[in-house]
């Protein structure tokens, strides 16, 4: 240590104001911890990638978009909608930008009232519980020594050498959110659910959108019954979808893509959105200091109860499993016990993965070829949305509900839900999955009627013999 | 090639430990599906463990004589990733269902979505990057709810026996799960000096070298376990009587005379004519061929007599019931006990053959006893002892004369049984002993 560096004495640092760090923050004052936030972008920086610039940003232009959609669309056009009126982007930004403040706001003031002290800046570890944290502006680094500590630092867009993101016209989905003229003709490269969240709401806007997939299917994460409800419906709003293509660079005429032999062809394009993937951003935080070796995706190895080394967890994007807002406060949940010494593990066993798509896609606990490789023996109970009164009423007919039962036990173990509001129907497949409900006991709850809902009491009714 | 963890299933019915007697494998042999890796003992008898998959040994956990827990890692064998991928076999050695315990290293990381499960389902990998040694156990049905009390009281779930369907663990057995253990383990503890000796502490036992002490285990365990339960909630009422064999006596050497007679190699005792005296008598008592739960308040009065016939072994005591014992003649009822009481003293009685009783006779006569105090076997609601038919000096008008008597108890559940109703059922017992012919007047 030189003179001057004199460290700070710190009880709780958390790295990283996303939904993991801020929940962090706020369950270990809860816990009477002292608590110092860092984040790069400060107080502005409150919120992370999901409240600030994917998840919510993302579901605003969603939503307006199907707004306008559906009310030109409902029916085949019969009903008469005007569709003679553009959307006003720029309009749509104010509203989205003001939305996208008060949540941010509304989280640091719980941050705030809870004690924590946030300070803006970009930490390094130095050591075995100290750091250095660069502050913005012309301020001095801070060294601190700290008790305990959370890496909660996410990770950022995965950029492609062809196609560098200029916020001109190559776009990260960040950059494309903030748009405020609609590009005629979008470029989508990347047929993950970004991509295809994105694209589909750009194409009901009025924008002729073109999705490039390198692999053979358009969100090749999924279970094939929402590949095949997606891709069927993509091609119905006339996004052309072009699988085994790849994105080779730009011409004057627009973006040059290749397929699987090499030949290449020019797309013409006003925007791109480059979205094929992101990365922990775990390589400038100084991890060989304190004894963690990240893996070479980047991602942080950590134990059942999150702990990276001693005093320090990692939670989120920077450790395995699918980088998901609601997967890192669960386990900032968990990282906050171990570091207060209690009795720390993930008791949930089963995160959904929701895509905002059309239709909506979400998946919860094993599917069947997972549990098929576990050795469990499983049924499959299986009803497509077009049974539904409730999603015919709301000209929302395309797609499936599927609930994974393992025979042995009686128990829901999973499940697959394809259609309208299917992000927020997939909750009680979740709840049933870790309750391990028998699907007689969704087929015996009484649920509403008409209403999505009921498919899930119609599809688990499946399982039950007539005759009983 | 990946671990496979192969965890005790439940061998009897609703067993929650077993004991090694034997194995029949080595670390390092090489073993095929079906094979037995060795031989365990219940708490109802022995039992053959064979292996679910092909591998090789690589751990047994466990030595004879060792106790473990059901749903605990019994064995670890290496199996090749190619047999990895076939699904688990479909029928471990359970006779009712899967065996919820098994666990296989999942070959893929297919488990992007499922939560980094540290609560008590086996080891977990130190990290993420690890996935090809991340065995990814088969879930333990329970709640968050649930897991988080387990989490809290540092308890490993898979141990823990689920009382719900399907093996569902809850919170309630969480916590019997601790206070089983918590009583287990003050057992084997030698009390603290400091604390005062309470009527709840067992001394410990003085140290010389003429005690000795066996751990307890199998059947002898499960025997204790059953007797404290049924002293503990069953508030008992024993009553006796001595029975005039004379007539017994005769009708006994009767058939005996007939069997003769008619040329079949074969003596009955008296333990047909008590059956079937006493199947009479819960005919006319059906409170004694009844039951009575607390919990879901109410009382069921079985339709069949089916009579579990207490059996000394050189293991203790097993209770083989003998079904349907109202249809039954005294010979059909002499064959059937015979061969049941064999069965049960080499041990090869099933489960199914212990189970479903409805009332128990128990025969202390047979080593010398002549009045006792049975202990009933829950739920039934009664139990009939009888001692040694000897001799008596008895008072017949007024003056003593010499008779064989049968000395009898029985004991009741008095929550559902009370002195009157024991009063009933003696007489008639008493009456169909002392004049077996009455016994001709029922449906056989």
């Amino acid at each position: 240590m030189v003179v001057g560096e004199m460290p700070e004495g710190l009880d709780f640092l958390v790295i990283g104001g996303g939904p993991g760090g801020y929940t962090a923050a706020l369950e270990a004052a809860a816990r009477g911890r002292s608590v110092t936030l860092v984040d790069r972008a400060g107080a502005d920086g409150i919120g992370g990638t999901c409240l600030l610039e994917g998840c919510i940003p993302s579901k605003a232009l969603i939503e307006v978009a199907d707004l306008r959609h559906r009310s030109l669309d409902f029916a085949g056009g019969a009903l008469g909608f005007d569709s003679a009126v553009p959307p006003d982007l720029t309009r749509f930004q104010e509203w989205k930008n003001g939305m996208v403040a008060r949540l941010s706001s509304g989280v640091r003031s719980r941050l705030t009232k809870a004690g924590v002290t946030i300070v803006a800046g970009s930490f390094t570890f130095t050591g075995p519980q100290r750091g250095v944290i660069e502050l913005d502006g012309d301020a001095p680094p801070q060294h601190v020594e700290f008790e305990g500590a959370v890496i909660a630092v996410g990770s950022t867009v995965t950029q492609i050498p062809p196609l560098p993101f200029d916020g001109e016209t190559v776009f990260d989905a960040a950059g494309i959110l903030d748009v405020s003229e609609l590009p005629e003709r979008l470029v989508v490269v990347g047929g993950g659910y970004i991509g295809m969240e994105i694209g589909t709401a750009h194409r009901k806007l009025g924008s002729d959108v073109t999705v490039v997939e390198a692999a053979e299917t358009i969100l090749p994460e999924m279970p094939q019954a929402a590949q095949k409800h997606v891709a069927r419906r993509a091609s119905k709003l006339g996004i052309e979808v072009l699988t085994g293509h790849t994105a080779q660079g730009r011409d004057a005429d627009g973006i040059v893509i290749a397929d699987d032999s090499g030949a290449t062809r020019t797309l013409p394009a006003d925007a791109v959105l480059v979205a094929v993937g992101r990365r922990p951003a775990t390589r400038d935080l100084g991890l060989a200091a304190v004894g963690i070796t990240a893996d070479p995706a980047g991602l942080i190895p950590v134990g059942p109860d999150g702990l990276a080394a001693p005093g320090i967890a990692a939670v989120g994007d920077v450790v395995a499993g699918p980088a998901l807002a609601h997967k890192a406060i669960a386990e900032a949940r968990v990282a906050v016990d171990a570091l207060c010494g209690r009795p720390a593990a993930m008791v949930s066993t089963a995160i959904p993965l929701v895509v905002f798509s059309d239709p909506e896609v979400a998946v919860v606990g094993v599917t069947e070829s997972a549990a098929q490789q576990e050795g469990m023996s499983v049924s499959v109970l299986r009803m497509p949305i077009g049974a539904s009164g409730r999603a015919a009423t709301m000209g929302s007919t395309d797609g499936v509900a599927e609930i994974v039962v393992d025979v042995d036990t009686d128990a829901v173990v999973g499940g697959v839900l394809v259609g309208p509001h299917a992000s927020e129907l997939i909750g009680e497949l979740t709840l049933a999955v870790e309750m391990a409900a028998a699907p007689a006991d969704l087929a015996l709850t009484i649920h509403p009627h008409p209403t999505l809902s009921e498919m899930l009491q119609d599809t688990a009714g499946l399982a039950s013999d007539p005759t009983i | 090639m990946s671990s496979f963890e192969y965890r005790l299933p439940d061998v009897g019915e609703g067993l929650d430990a077993a004991e090694i007697i034997t194995w029949h494998v080595s670390v390092g042999d090489a073993i095929v599906p079906d094979q037995v890796l060795a031989d365990v003992e219940t708490d109802k008898s022995v039992v053959e463990v064979p292996s679910p998959v092909e591998g090789t040994v690589a751990e047994l956990t466990g030595a004879p004589g060792d106790l473990i827990d059901v749903g605990a890692v019994f064995a670890i064998i290496t199996v090749s990733d190619e047999a990895t991928h076939e699904p688990a076999p479909a029928s471990p050695p359970s006779p009712d269902e899967g065996d919820p315990y098994a666990t296989m290293a999942a070959p893929e990381a297919e488990t992007a979505a499922t939560a980094q499960d540290g609560v008590g389902e086996g080891p977990s990998a130190a990290g993420a990057g690890e996935s090809d040694a991340l065995v990814t156990p088969r879930r333990v049905l329970a709640s968050p709810a649930t897991r988080r009390v387990a989490l809290g009281l540092g308890v490993d779930l898979a141990s823990v026996r689920g009382s719900g369907p399907g093996g569902r663990v809850t919170k309630d057995d969480v916590h019997r799960h601790i206070d089983d253990a918590g009583s287990s383990s003050a057992g084997s503890e030698p009390a603290v000096a400091d604390d005062p000796p309470s009527a709840a502490t067992r001394p410990a036992p003085p140290e010389s070298r003429d005690t000795t002490v066996t751990p307890l285990r199998g059947l002898r365990r499960q025997i204790a376990k059953n007797m404290v339960a049924s002293w503990t909630s069953v508030p008992h009422i024993t009553d006796f009587r001595e029975v005039d064999a004379t007539a017994l006596v005769a009708a006994r050497r009767t058939v005996n005379a007939h069997l003769a007679d008619s040329g079949r190699d074969e003596k009955i005792t008296f333990l047909p004519f008590l059956v079937r005296a006493v199947s009479i008598a819960l005919a006319t008592s059906p409170k004694f061929n009844a039951s009575l739960d607390m919990e879901g308040e109410e009382i069921s009065y079985f339709g069949p007599r089916n009579i579990g016939l207490a059996v000394s072994t050189d293991a203790g005591l097993f209770v083989p019931v003998l079904k349907n014992s109202q249809a039954m003649s005294l010979v059909g009822i002499s064959q059937a006990s015979e061969a049941l009481a064999d069965r049960a003293r080499n041990r090869t009685i099933s489960s199914e053959e212990m189970s479903d009783g409805t009332f128990t006779i128990t025969n202390y006569g047979s080593y010398g006893g002549w009045l006792g105090t049975p202990i009933i076997r829950p739920p039934e609601s009664a139990i009939a002892g009888f001692g040694k038919i000897e001799d008596r000096v008895v008072a017949v008008n007024s003056a003593p004369a010499v008779k064989p008597i049968l000395p009898l108890a029985v004991s009741a559940d008095h929550r559902l049984i009370d002195g009157a109703d024991m009063g009933v059922f003696l007489r008639t017992l008493t009456n169909l002993l002392e004049d077996p012919v009455r016994m001709m007047a029922e449906d056989f």
